[in-house]
């Protein structure tokens, strides 16, 4: 034993950290899945999407709810990202590793570390984008999409795959189900989400060009 | 089948003689029926390189000592058969474990320190009397702890960690396991407290990033998933309602 180790040893430190890594977690994921559910609301009318974005206006709810996510998901990063072998030698042994084993879940998690940094930075751009663009209208959306449509399709993937398998993760680390069904379970409700989005991205770039 | 011609390209490095670098050697055998890495590296030894290193006892997966990488994977040699991979097999020691020489790892003495580690005893007030009938346990709870007893302790569920592979105090699914088998023993009469310090950390149920590379790999096929989530959900509710001592502060 070392005096430093011994004076700092928090016996709940890790307990509370795992905890706050699987509730950011659960929350992002949530999020994600309801606003592209709420985007895919275009698929329906313009009208549709419209009036949904002025309700969240009306109530404060956006107001409120991405300043929230922006906290949540840093907080995410710092927490869920102290996993990532950050040092030279480490980064080196996890792709000999993951070369070596041909292990599909193995290859999922270096691919999670590598979306879940990509996300960092394009969900910033998305943010300020959206923000700097208020509020959110069809049109809106729609000159976006038309302009940025390679932007959103990158961020669509890395977002769904990073909150799919996260959430699959998550599950077998709990066990509350068995791994194999819930894996199916994930994989159809992310292929779900994805073709919302892009129908979604594809009304959007024709409505935008029609305007 | 039976007359294909293997390639075999095994690692070879001997600690002993750093100036040797580490290389692949090739050596070339004949398939025969029923032929296991086992028998193919005893074949080796015997008709062409009596220098290869490599560990096995039983040769019936119960001992536990012949797990190798074969073809990129945790398995084996006795359980593996030839025919069930292709004419080019690679193999190299396991990762994680102390390298004795090309094949051969040193897989005791990390499962002692994880034995000392996880207190792998029953802890009991109790005075054994010999002359005694011994305690009865029923059916249910026997099998359960059975099925992670089953452990052979070969070391590829650790191998096949990528946590295990970068921190070095990480217990993996063979401590992990071995800390579900006490806590399902009516006999050992450690407090949720007393477990929590055993693994209530990264170092234990914790450390899990669920890649699962243990669950996948185990020649056993241990429901080590399930062992995993079983621990980790138990600590952490252990955990929550536990208060442990304020320590002192340096400054």
């Amino acid at each position: 034993m070392l005096l430093q180790k011994t004076l700092t040893k928090s016996n709940k430190t890790d307990l509370y950290l795992d905890l706050a890594e699987l509730t950011s977690g659960l929350l992002l994921v949530g999020f994600l899945w309801t606003h592209m559910l709420f985007v895919a609301t275009i698929l329906i009318s313009q009208d549709m999407f419209n009036s949904l974005s002025e309700f969240l206006d009306k109530y404060y709810l956006s107001y409120v709810g991405i300043p929230f996510i922006v906290v949540v998901a840093l907080f995410h990063f710092v927490i869920a990202g102290r996993r990532i072998p950050t040092r030279m030698q480490e980064q080196r042994i996890v792709w000999q590793h993951a070369k070596m084993l041909h292990h599909t879940d193995t290859w999922t998690w270096v691919f999670q570390t590598i979306t879940g940094m990509a996300i960092l930075v394009l969900a910033g751009i998305h943010v300020w984008m959206v923000t700097t663009g208020w509020p959110i209208r069809a049109v809106n959306s729609a000159h976006r999409m038309e302009s940025f449509w390679w932007f959103y399709l990158v961020l669509l993937i890395v977002g769904e795959y990073h909150a799919g398998f996260g959430i699959y993760r998550q599950f077998v680390k709990w066990g509350w189900f068995p791994r194999k069904p819930i894996g199916y379970v994930t994989k159809a409700i992310t292929a779900i989400i994805l073709v919302l989005g892009l129908a979604a991205m594809f009304v959007f770039v024709q409505l935008g060009g029609a305007l | 089948m039976a007359d294909r011609e293997l390639t075999f390209e095994v690692f070879r490095f001997n600690p002993q003689k750093p100036e040797i670098q580490p290389y692949l050697q090739t050596y070339k055998l004949n398939e025969t029926t029923g032929m296991t890495i086992f028998i193919a590296l005893n074949r080796i030894r015997e008709e062409q390189d009596p220098s290869l290193m490599f560990d096995f006892v039983c040769r019936a997966a119960i001992c536990g000592s012949c797990a190798m990488i074969i073809n990129g994977r945790p398995r084996l040699a006795c359980k593996t058969l030839t025919n069930t991979l292709p004419n080019k097999i690679k193999l190299f020691p396991l990762p994680v474990f102390k390298l004795i020489g090309d094949l051969s790892v040193d897989t005791g003495t990390w499962f002692r320190h994880m034995s000392l580690k996880t207190e792998s005893w029953v802890h009991t007030s109790k005075t054994f009397d010999p002359k005694a009938q011994e305690e009865r346990m029923d059916n249910e709870t026997a099998n359960k702890i059975y099925e992670a007893e089953r452990c052979i302790e070969c070391g590829c569920c650790i191998a096949g960690c990528a946590t295990a592979n970068i921190r070095d105090e990480f217990l993996g699914a063979a401590g992990i396991n071995r800390v579900a088998r006490f806590m399902l023993d009516p006999r050992d009469e450690r407090t949720p407290a007393e477990y929590f310090e055993v693994v209530g950390s990264e170092e234990g149920a914790f450390g899990c990033m669920g890649l699962m590379a243990c669950d996948d790999n185990c020649p056993m096929e241990l429901p080590l998933q399930m062992q995993l989530a079983f621990v980790r959900r138990k600590i952490a509710a252990i955990g929550l309602g536990y208060k442990p001592k304020k320590g002192i502060k340096l400054a």
